[in-house]
Order: structure tokens, then sequence, then C-alpha cells
């Protein structure tokens, strides 16, 4: 596991209302980190296991999705794919700092070096 | 009228000092206690003035040296956009006009050449001044189509009246709990109105708090509505074409300027499949492979329960899916499931790929 994105994913994406993030790497390894106890970190794993193979039905018909954003009624669970096949997965609540703020945590996990 | 218990900050921004003058003496005298007077003559001053006092309302002159009063409304739209904004200026042009009030201006005024007129703005600044907003958003967008603004009144399910109108025509579009219940344009009622209204190929649209209409008009699904004025529109369009040559595309681009970062640039719907909650297609429009989409609407339903299973987040609402040039809703209800894909043009976004 690398600690440069285990330490964004823990301290540089956190904002007020982010209930948990994580990572899928290329080599389907996961990180996550959980900012409450409705999204654990196991949970935010599967959440992110599905994105991939949603990202991929969805490639496959013809709508390579550059960003998803699943809207219910307590939060939103957004999703952020890099060209390396890596994932972003930010959970959210509503009309919070971190909801208004997810384009900008996607512009630095695009930032982060996709070596690591 | 009843007395206001505060006392009123107003800001006025003219570079003729002498009007400055006149405009304190005399609204001073009328305001009495109740409002607070200042003045400024350049942009810059006002901006100064704005960092250390709370204002409430600020009167702009528009033809000023440097920075003009629609550049500095555009500016107090970012900087502070709550902020209650009049434009008073002696050369109001309907030009000038729509700028103004496309830049946020709640009131657009001659400037006055009698104690008359200068009474007349007191009382209009007064009730602006005194007017409390309802509860909701307001803001500006620029170029956007009416079908969008309609899509997300109605996907949000919210409450409000869409103002619709350019120089041929004006009118209402009712949007109740996420349903479109009348349409007014002119003589017109119901339907028909509503697709004339959309049928325009250019103009401006307000949104406004709800107020039920004097009466419903209007029965069917928003979706359908919407596919349906998109099909009078493309007649109309070729029947212009037919009768004068070829016209450009049609789009509605109200002349409103977001006050997002992310705007969308003549955005048309694009394609559209509605399906009963069984899957069963009941509407496709433009939709180059039904059953896929069918197969899509239904996985992203297992998916959303899956999710909801996994953190408890309430019931779906809709899955927004952002692709380079375009952008896909799609919801699951238990009785339908709809996708909706939008060309969001020169769109951009914090997370595209440089």
């Amino acid at each position: 596991m690398n600690d440069t994105l285990q330490e964004w994913l823990a301290t540089g994406a956190i904002a007020s209302g982010l209930l948990g993030c994580g990572m899928r790497l290329p080599d389907a390894t996961c990180l996550s980190h959980s900012f409450n106890e409705i999204c654990p970190r196991e949970r935010l794993d599967q959440v992110l296991h599905q994105l991939a193979e949603t990202t991929t039905f969805l490639t496959s018909h013809g709508l390579a999705p550059r960003r998803l954003s699943w809207t219910f009624e307590q939060g939103q669970i957004y999703l952020f794919p890099r060209p390396d096949g890596a994932l972003l997965v930010l959970a959210t609540q509503p009309n919070t700092e971190a909801a208004e703020n997810v384009d900008e945590l996607a512009e630095e996990f695009f930032s982060l070096n996709a070596a690591n | 009228m009843n007395a206001p218990a505060k006392q009123y900050q107003l800001l006025f921004v003219d570079d003729d000092g002498d009007f400055l003058a006149m405009i304190r003496d005399f609204f001073a005298s009328l305001g009495e206690n109740i409002w607070q007077i200042h003045c400024a003559t350049s942009v810059d001053q006002a901006l100064e003035l704005l960092k250390v006092r709370q204002i409430d309302l600020v009167v702009s002159d528009v033809n000023m040296p440097m920075l003009d009063g629609i550049q500095f409304l555009h500016i107090l739209n970012r900087s502070h956009p709550d902020l209650k904004k009049a434009v008073v200026t002696s050369n109001a042009t309907e030009e000038k006009r729509s700028a103004c009030l496309a830049e946020g201006a709640e009131l657009f005024i001659e400037k006055p050449r009698s104690p008359e007129g200068l009474r007349s703005i007191f009382i209009m600044l007064e009730e602006l001044i005194t007017w409390t907003p309802r509860e909701g958003f307001q803001g500006v967008l620029r170029r956007v189509g009416l079908q969008d603004v309609i899509q997300m009144e109605c996907l949000g399910r919210n409450s409000s009246i869409l103002e619709i109108h350019n120089q041929q025509l004006r009118g209402r579009v009712y949007i109740e709990d996420g349903r479109i219940i009348h349409a007014q344009a002119d003589d017109l009622a119901g339907e028909n109105a509503f697709y004339q209204l959309l049928s325009l190929p250019s103009g401006e649209f307000q949104l406004h708090p709800f107020e039920l209409p004097a009466k419903r008009s209007i029965d069917g699904q928003w979706e359908f509505l919407l596919m349906e004025a998109a099909r009078v529109r493309d007649e109309t369009m070729a029947a212009q074409a037919s009768a004068t040559g070829p016209v450009p595309p049609l789009e509605t681009k109200p002349a409103f300027e977001s006050s997002t970062t992310a705007f969308h640039l003549a955005a048309r719907v694009e394609e559209t499949l509605i399906c009963s909650g069984q899957g069963e297609p009941l509407y496709a429009w433009q939709c180059p492979d039904t059953s896929a989409r069918v197969a899509l609407l239904q996985n992203m339903a297992q998916q959303a329960a899956s999710f909801g299973q996994l953190i408890p987040l309430g019931n779906f609402d809709r899955l927004e899916i952002q692709l380079t040039g375009s952008r896909v809703v799609a919801q699951a209800r238990a009785d339908r499931l709809v996708f909706v894909r939008v060309s969001t043009g020169g769109e951009k976004s914090a997370t595209q790929f440089r």
C-alpha cells in the first residue's frame, strides 16, 4: 500500500461533510478511509469494486464516464475514473463543503502520481 | 406603509458629484433616520466602501469612466451575490436595461428630472430595500436551454414558475412538485402554450417562487411534454427552412449569466428513453439502442439498491454520468425508468484532462 495515497485519503481529502473516500488502483487493490461510521472502510471497498464494474459496463455501452454521481436523499456517491484505471470514490452529505468541492478533490487525485 | 424597524444602508455610485449631492440631501430628508446614504464617485470607491460597510442596497449609474455600471453589477454578482442592486441612469436604452437586468439589477430607472421624479424613485427604492426575498435561491444562467431548466425543476421535484419572454411572446410555465401543471402564453393556455414557449428561438427566462395558477391546464408527464415540444419545434424549424431556406439550429439562450464556474453552452436534449418500472419502453427518442439502454437503466437500479444497503443514504434519486461533450441523467423509480442525454457543448469541468 502506498503511503502517499493513504496519507492523501486520510488528510488531504478531508472536508466537512465527507463521509468517506477511497481509491481502487489499477491492480484492483483498494485504499479507503472512513470519516463517518455509516460509511465503514470495508463497505467503501465493496462500493469501489462495484463501481469499477459499472465503469466497465458503461464504457462497453459507449458511455465512458468522466464522472459519475449517484444522488440519494441524504448523500451522494461520486466516482472519478483516471485514465490509468485508478478510481476515486467520494461519499458526501448533501449541501456540504465536501459536496461542493468534489471536483477540486478529484483534481488533486488526478495530479497524484499515477505510478503511486 | 409600515416603517421598517432597522436602519438601511444605501450606496449610490455615480461619477456625477452634483447628482450624488442632490440625492444625499433629498433622500436623507425623505428617508428620515431610516436611510443612511453613502456615496461613491467610482466603482473603486464603491468596492472599498463595500468592504467596510454592511450595505443593503447599491444604486449605480451606468455610464462611468474606467469601469461602467454593467461591469460593476457583474463584479457585485460574484463578490456580493445577496446584495440588492438598482440602476439609475440618464441613458436608459432598452439594450442597457436588458444588460443591467441580466446582471442582476432588480430595478432599472431613468434619472429623474424633477423633485416628483426623485420622490418616485425614493418610493421604488424603499419598496426594493424593504422587500424580503422568499425562501429559495436566486441566480443567473447563461445560454441554458429551456428544456434543461424544466428538466432540472422536474427531476428535483421542485415547485416554481418559469417565466419566459422575448419580443414576440411572453408566458409562464407552472411546475408543482416536479409536474408541469399549467402554461400560458399570451392568449394560449395548456399544452399549446407550452409548445409555443418551448419553440421560441431565443429569449429570457426567470424562475419565480411557485404560486397556484388560476387553473390547471396540463396533466401529462413532463418527459412526454418535453418530447412533444421538441417535435413541434423541429417541425416549426423545418417549416421555416422550407419557406426561407436553411436556418441555424434553434437554441434557447436566455441572456443570463451563470454564477457558477461550470456552465452549459448551447445544451440540448440528444436522447431520451422512458420505460415502465419493469423496463418496458414507453417512449424512445433518438435512442440508438433501446434494449442496451434498458439494460443500463436496470443495472443502475440494481447498483443503487446495492449501494443503499452498503451505505445508508436514503432513497435513490438519480445517477448523473458526465461524459465528454454530454451528460446523462438517469432515474429509477418504482413506476418508471428514465434516461436523458444532453449535449453540453463547451462545458468545462475541473476534472477535464489537459
